[in-house]
């Protein structure tokens, strides 16, 4: 490939992207104020009592361990 | 303290006069590798969000705009490596050469379409060097690569798109 192809190429891709805008169309200062503000979804409690209850299980029942498995 | 060791310790407001003095640099640089304003304001956040987050790993005496810019392209990768091509490629395309304008369009959509299936760090990388010519130590700092691994990226971006035109029959 020859510093042509390359310029060929370049050339082509300058006309299949036109000159994007490089100033924002708005304000962005709000929309990061609310993304930090947003709280990484909290796992219900009843789901950790789920969990805790099959490790209960499985400690007192470890023969259980392989079925457990099985149904994974 | 100064406004980047402010920022560092988590203040909201040292937070939000970086954010007036970088946002057009970050979302300038991002709307050159999305190509998309809607997209390029989203992933503006994003950076911020992930700049705010990872404050603590930031060492002020070290300039903040190629920090955020670096954040910025990472963004911007993460977006592009999850968004499929719009359009499949036709067999055969139009002549390059091709006086009709309306020929001329369909070429340069396609051609679009061609870059778009390029894997997304060649993408980065040829529509930085290539198209909006930004100088390779800028790109290579942005991507966190060097200059050397930034024009092979440039390289295989355009071997790439010359096989797929080739195949086409755009290109000899």
């Amino acid at each position: 490939m020859t510093n042509d192809d390359q310029e060929r190429i370049r050339v082509e891709l300058k006309k299949a992207m036109p000159p994007v805008d490089l100033i924002p169309r708005r304000d962005l200062w709000p929309a990061v104020l609310r993304r930090l503000d947003a709280r990484a979804p909290v796992t219900p409690w009843y789901d950790w009592a789920l969990v805790a209850g099959l490790a209960g299980l499985l400690v007192a029942f470890p023969q259980f361990i392989p079925l457990l498995f099985y149904h994974l | 303290m100064d406004l980047l060791g402010r920022f560092v310790q988590g203040d909201i407001e040292a937070f939000e006069a970086l954010f007036r003095q970088l946002q057009g640099e970050v979302y300038g640089w991002i709307v050159r590798i999305v190509r998309e304003p809607g997209t390029a304001e989203d992933l503006t956040v994003e950076t911020f969000w992930r700049m705010y987050r990872a404050r603590a790993r930031f060492d002020p005496r070290k300039p903040i705009g190629a920090w955020a810019r670096r954040i910025a392209t990472n963004a911007a990768l993460d977006y592009l490596r999850t968004r499929r091509p719009e359009s499949e490629l036709p067999a055969e395309l139009p002549q390059a050469l091709s006086p009709d304008p309306a020929l001329q369009g369909e070429l340069q959509r396609q051609i679009r379409a061609a870059f778009d299936r390029l894997p997304a760090k060649l993408r980065v990388a040829a529509v930085l060097a290539l198209v909006e010519e930004r100088p390779y130590q800028e790109i290579a700092d942005a991507l966190g690569i060097s200059v050397g691994a930034v024009k092979l990226r440039v390289f295989r971006a355009v071997r790439n798109l010359r096989k797929q035109l080739k195949q086409m029959g755009v290109h000899s």
